[in-house]
């Protein structure tokens, strides 16, 4: 056939402009992967001194105003700016967007003098008005604020003196104000961007006046931010912008905690908290890293021995828990030493923490089998477990498994079991399923913490009608303590109040103090300036510098 | 000659398993160390002498956690199975021989449940019922029922057909007579074939319950409770994972060879 015939003699031809075409198109092929390939490369230079900064959970929310995580203020701590800040040295107070304050001589009212020529990363000007519908959003129940509302204490209102000049007024006199105004809950927002986005889309849209901006928030993958290069109006500590300041910062989630590790040492990210203990460990000798152990203010992680229920209700039961523990051991093993050991109800870098508790409660396994058969413990049927009045010595220990609660109640069941006490541990999957078993009551030990600057956090936990009381304590000396310490400005007077309340708090045996928590974080060795706020889990990333 | 002589799949499955039984019945002569009793000064020790396997991070010796983990794993796995056969083969008779509308309902609530994956419905049930051993083993159990009911509609179907069982329902045999004489024992190698593939799978899923912590008692020995402890102590201490790990893998391994060589011979023998 012609067709046949054509296709014999003109074969070299045809292969040949074939060939090109497939040659070129393979070329072409190869190009556009290349070319992908490079953008997703060529992001770290062209976006100028760039870093991934990997976060360890996933916030139910993000919005400070209304949600609770502190892991949120690790990026937004730098898109807000606060009326005041805290030192991060000193932990003094120092001018943030207030350039100065004064308390009424009465305690119920602070008048805060507003920075002028202060503008939201919207553009939008900073003024008192901006700080009033930020005071309004807050305490409107509507928006459920789950951490800020209480950080504001006896708020009763705000009035403009002048358009740089706003009071807060309190129906009582409230010492932490301050600090609550410090924190990235109470971060000012552009009330532009407030009114232009709901309650709850807000939070994907966050305009503050702080050092970076928010480039976008892609829920469950990434937070960007860029630097704002406007900011003027820093706190003392922030450092100037030089060449190696961070253009951007790009959060990206390892809540897995084996996975941690593995990203920093691959260079997929540039610095993230939280590392396993274990994995710390590995990471001191590798010279491209550094390793900064961060102790939080707040609560040690801990345990609450609830004194609603026999045998919690009596207080030489409760401290021969405490000599029965072997803290030490704990750490060791379970937080490769990495932690201070803790010794009371506030960990040792908290503000008015009291080194006077550090000498009680020394291990003593055999002072605590005194003080358990002084009240009638022995071990009658020779099982290994103590038994009074034909019951066995039986506890429940109530956690969630955060922060290696597991191994850490682990090591206390066997550390009992040698004197004696049998314990059941019950794991609970969530904080809901925690403050359920709180609600009941049935449990002997239950862990919770959380964490602070300011001591008042005492409050919520040991004043009788506290919130999150569950030791079930109920003493009304200690009760006015705590009322007094939170109502006196005077810090010579809180100092002594906060004594007197932990040393009670241990002399009573409410709490089994475990370890001062420490947040481990790893960053590249290129990383510089790197340093946290008085809070100790949010990133000054105005300070960071990336080196080449 | 025994059937497992001829079979070399089947001897080596069944050797595996008389052995992963064997260890697990005497763990408490096997295991040399108490396999709750940690030492956290002896944390995370290399396999030696002493420590077959290594040291977990609390100190605790992993060959015997490994020994008496089989137990629990084991017989979490077999409950699990237990709970998913007995009523996938009453549903998958029923709506086999029933037919008509029964079969219509009951399979349509099957397929319902078949939607979703078995591991996604079995942790929707655990959270339900709650952590603890037989919590999981409901879970698991539940969630396997529709696959195995599947399975037994079909190999019924196939066998009402058959001239001799249409002869006996003709001659006016009561259903459940037809159902035990001449159904069951026609389907009974599908059925056997398919509860090995049902046990390997409660165990792969019940021990990842396990993993993720639904089972309760944090410092029992289990295979999947220590693959998860040994997740955090990868780098440091490998071993506390990869025991675990290869004692379930090998589990999962025999019985599924078990399976295959109790399927259907070929068909010229």
């Amino acid at each position: 056939m012609a067709f046949d015939a054509g296709r014999r003699q003109r074969a070299p031809v045809r292969i040949g402009v074939l060939g090109a075409l497939l040659m070129l198109f393979c070329l072409m092929v190869g190009v556009v992967a290349v070319l992908l390939l490079r953008t997703d490369a060529d992001d770290s230079g062209d976006n100028g001194n760039r870093i991934v900064y990997g976060l360890t959970l996933e916030p139910s929310g993000f919005d400070p105003h209304r949600h609770i995580s502190s892991e949120l203020g690790i990026p937004l701590f730098s898109v807000y700016d606060t009326l005041v800040y805290r030192h991060p040295q000193t932990m003094e107070f120092v001018p943030g967007l207030a350039e100065r304050w004064e308390m009424a001589p009465d305690g119920l009212s602070w008048t805060f003098y507003l920075k002028q020529g202060v503008t939201f990363h919207d553009g939008t000007p900073f003024d008192a008005q901006a700080v009033g519908a930020n005071l309004d959003r807050v305490m409107n129940p509507g928006i459920g604020s789950a951490k800020a509302r209480g950080l504001l204490g006896p708020f009763a209102g705000y009035e403009i003196v002048d358009p740089f000049t706003i009071r807060l007024n309190l129906s009582e006199p409230y010492a932490p104000l301050l600090d609550g105004l410090s924190q990235v809950y109470l971060g000012i927002a552009s009330p532009t961007a407030l009114a232009s986005y709901s309650n709850n889309t807000y939070q994907w849209h966050q305009v503050g006046t702080g050092p970076y901006r928010v480039e976008e928030i892609v829920p469950g993958d990434r937070i960007v931010l860029t630097r704002n290069d406007d900011y003027a109006w820093g706190p003392v500590f922030y450092a100037p912008v030089t060449g190696q300041s961070l253009d951007m910062i790009e959060f990206r989630f390892f809540t897995d905690p084996p996975t941690r590790s593995l990203a920093l040492e691959s260079g997929a990210i540039q610095m993230i908290g939280e590392l396993l203990p274990t994995d710390t460990e590995l990471l001191v000798g590798n010279p491209a890293l550094q390793i900064f152990r961060v102790p939080i203010a707040g609560t040690p992680q801990q345990f609450f021995i609830n004194t609603r229920r026999s045998p919690g209700d009596e207080q030489s039961f409760r401290q021969a828990l405490l000599y029965a523990t072997n803290r030490t051991a704990i750490v060791d093993a379970v937080f490769q030493g990495q932690s201070p050991l803790a010794y009371g109800p506030l960990t040792a870098v908290t503000p008015f923490y009291d080194p006077g508790v550090a000498e009680k409660y020394p291990f003593d396994p055999d002072f605590a089998r005194g003080l358990l058969q002084g009240i009638g413990y022995q071990d009658t049927d020779s099982d290994g477990v103590l038994d009074r009045d034909g019951a066995p010595l039986e506890l429940t220990m109530v956690f969630a498994p955060w922060n290696q609660m597991s191994d850490v109640a682990q090591l206390i069941q066997s550390q009992w079991r040698d004197i004696g006490i049998d314990v059941e541990l019950i794991q609970v999957p969530d904080y809901p399923t925690l403050a359920a078993y709180a609600e009941e009551g049935d449990y002997d030990l239950i862990s919770l913490y959380d964490f602070a600057v300011e001591a008042s956090i005492l409050n919520q936990f040991y004043q009788s009608d506290g919130a999150r009381n569950w030791s079930g304590v109920s003493d009304p000396e200690l009760d006015e303590w705590l009322e007094d310490a939170i109502r006196t400005p005077n810090q010579a007077d809180r100092a002594q109040l906060y004594a007197a309340i932990q040393d009670r708090i241990m002399e009573q045996a409410l709490v089994l103090p475990i370890r001062d928590y420490v947040n481990l974080n790893g960053a590249s060795a290129r990383l510089d300036g790197v340093i946290f706020g008085a809070h100790g889990w949010w990133p000054l990333l105005r300070n960071f510098q990336l080196t080449s | 000659m025994s059937a497992a002589a001829r079979n070399p799949r089947l001897a080596v499955a069944l050797g595996v398993l008389g052995l992963i039984a064997l260890v697990s019945l005497g763990a408490p002569w096997i295991a040399s160390h108490d396999p709750r009793a940690a030492e956290p000064e002896n944390q995370l020790l290399e396999p030696s002498g002493e420590y077959l396997f290594g040291t977990d991070l609390l100190g605790r010796d992993v060959f015997s956690r490994v020994v008496y983990g089989g137990r629990r794993t084991l017989g979490v796995a077999l409950l699990t199975a237990g709970i998913t056969l007995a009523p996938g083969i009453a549903i998958g008779l029923v709506a086999g021989y029933a037919g008509r509308w029964l079969d219509w309902a009951l399979m349509s609530v099957m397929d319902a449940l078949l939607a979703f994956p078995s591991l996604l419905l079995a942790l929707a049930l655990v959270t339900v019922f709650g952590s603890g051993v037989v919590q999981i083993a409901f879970a698991v159990g539940i969630a396997g029922i529709p696959a195995y009911a599947r399975v037994v509609r079909a190999a019924v179907l196939e066998a009402r057909a058959v001239p001799y069982v249409e002869a006996a329902r003709a001659i006016g045999a009561r259903p459940a007579g037809i159902l035990a004489r001449h159904v069951v024992p026609a389907i009974a190698t599908p059925l056997l074939s398919f509860a090995g593939v049902t046990l390997s799978w409660a165990i792969l899923n019940s021990a990842a319950l396990m993993f993720l912590g639904y089972g309760g008692d944090v410092a029992a020995p289990d295979w999947g409770v220590m693959l998860a402890d040994g997740r955090e102590s990868f780098r440091t201490g490998p071993w506390v994972a990869v025991a675990p790990g290869v004692a379930l893998s090998l589990t999962v391994f025999a019985i599924n060879l078990l399976g295959n060589s109790v399927a259907p011979p070929p068909a010229n023998r």
